[in-house]
């Protein structure tokens, strides 16, 4: 008979013996100890845990719930002692000094290698969730932890020398790459950066505290208690991390989680839903021709400006009319990926039928009025002269303050 | 000596060269690699692939992301970088070039 000791390997628990137990902290302290003063240390060991608990996971069973001590030392052999990859730079770098020409670009490598990039620093990324374009503004607010409609208005006073906003933002579009895993969304928000500086600070707190006992029991248990602690704080930092999305996601009126599992696909939105996304991109590239041509020509298919009106009201204009004829389009893709009432958004009206309804109902609206009250009617064809009038009268506004 | 011996080194400085080619071909995680590796000459160990991997990620030659798997936690799912892309075109360059260089030596 032998005592089982239970041990918790990246949320997973498993029993081993007491034997296979000690052979398994010893193969963890001497990939740690050898691993001093890699940078991914805390990565790879949380690796190499991983693959541990396959290989465990695979000898277990309904009837066989514990591993013994021979397995234990069976999978270790198999996982071999670990070798930090930055310290062999030693076979490499004869290498390389044969050929001399080689020598030089082998030293910078192994120099940038060590250097200066830590992982999980804030890095600029596109946002494409709840971008208006191509989520250029998006990524530049999180990246400067500004408020997105600051970006956005910087942006838009830029395109007023030269059209220079326009200009970066079409090159910033196609140079940042866009955040699509987990690790790129934390790495857009510099969430990673504060998280793997607070455990690196509690991984030098735990030397530390090892330094202060002397005897091998106390060592022990402090020891037991500092893992069992950073496991809680990893659970809570991934929880935290979770809300943060969650409410990002909520601000945006949008859900960046995956649909639940089990819920049959609808096939007629999924297939639409490309459909859309390409006519909302075509919808971009007219919005961005209009202002381009606003700027350049002053007119855009052939529809001037109206005398007295200045460029930026042309330009927001179009960015209003942009808004007002995508929102709907938007709206019907979220939904045709992510259907069902619950999980609809914040927006007026949820979901796929509720969008195409609330267009339908809009257009059939401004219609019926159209046809049947001519007072509306008459509203509509002096629509522009009143909008026309309008400005003026905010110009002249504008003109009398100063 | 045995000849597996001698090329202990050789076969170890290959090995990012071969886990370039590995990933490559296409998206894989660790245990793809060492299953490759393992049918080779070059068989190794976890212990010495994950340091590795993470030292090529590093060095900005490979990236992963996260995939569910059927069966237990997610896994990383490795890719080569365009810079690692240039690696390994760079490094099959000149691995051409060397064994070209062994091949030719001594023959008249």
């Amino acid at each position: 008979m032998n005592k089982v000791i239970t041990i918790n390997l990246n949320g997973v628990a498993y029993q081993l013996e007491e034997g296979g137990y000690d052979a398994l902290r010893a193969y963890l302290d001497d990939a740690t100890r050898r691993l001093e003063g890699n940078p991914d240390r805390e990565e790879i060991i949380t690796d190499i845990e991983q693959a541990i608990a396959d290989k465990f996971r695979a000898l277990l069973g309904a009837y066989k719930t514990v591993v013994n001590v021979r397995e234990v030392t069976g999978v270790l052999d198999e996982m071999g002692p670990v070798a930090d990859a930055s310290s062999d730079g030693a076979t490499a770098a004869s290498g390389a000094a044969a050929t001399p020409g080689q020598g030089r670009t082998a030293d910078a490598g192994a120099a940038r290698a060590d250097g200066s990039t830590p992982p999980g620093a804030r890095r600029l990324y596109r946002i494409e969730d709840g971008a208006m374009v191509a989520g250029v503004c998006n990524g530049l607010a999180a990246y400067v932890n500004l408020d997105v409609t600051i970006v956005r208005l910087a942006f838009t006073l830029l395109t007023f020398f030269w059209g220079a906003g326009v200009l970066v933002y079409l090159v910033m579009a196609v140079i940042v790459p866009a955040a699509r895993t987990p690790t790129e969304k934390a790495a857009a928000a510099g969430m990673a950066a504060t998280a793997q500086e607070f455990i690196k600070r509690a991984r030098e707190g735990y030397y530390e505290g090892m330094k202060s006992f002397r005897d091998k029991q106390s060592r022990r248990a402090w020891k037991r208690k500092f893992k069992h602690e950073m496991r809680g704080w990893k659970r809570g930092y991934q929880q935290q991390q979770a809300q943060y999305w969650k409410n990002w996601s909520h601000n945006w009126q949008q859900n960046w989680n995956q649909a639940p599992q089990g819920t049959p696909p609808i096939v007629g939105p999924v297939f639409i839903a490309p459909l859309l996304s390409i006519l909302l991109f075509a919808l971009a590239i007219v919005m961005v021709w209009a202002i381009y041509s606003l700027v350049s020509a002053g007119s855009f298919l052939g529809v001037v400006l109206p005398a007295g009106m200045p460029l930026w009201v042309g330009i927001l204009l179009v960015v209003v009319a942009y808004q007002l004829v995508s929102w709907p389009i938007k709206s019907a893709r979220y939904a045709c990926y992510y259907p069902g009432p619950h999980r609809g958004h914040g927006g007026p009206f949820g979901g796929f039928i509720g969008s195409l309804a609330g267009l339908f109902f809009l257009g059939f609206g401004i219609w019926m009025l159209d046809r049947h009250v001519p007072e509306f009617h008459q509203w509509l064809v002096e629509l522009p002269a009143l909008l026309h009038r309008g400005i003026d009268a905010m110009q002249a506004w504008f003109a009398k303050t100063p | 000596m045995s000849l597996d011996e001698k090329f202990t080194a050789i076969r170890k400085g290959l090995l990012e060269f071969l886990v370039l080619k590995i990933i490559s071909a296409n998206q894989v995680y660790a245990a793809d690699i060492l299953k490759e590796l393992n049918a080779t000459e070059f068989a190794t160990q976890e212990g010495t692939l994950y340091p590795l991997l993470s030292k090529m990620r590093r060095e900005e030659l490979v990236d992963y992301e996260w995939k569910e798997s059927e069966s237990g936690p997610p896994r990383k799912y490795y890719e080569l970088t365009a810079k690692g892309r240039a690696a390994l075109r760079e490094t099959h360059d000149y691995w051409q070039k060397i064994s070209g260089t062994v091949k030719n030596l001594g023959q008249k």
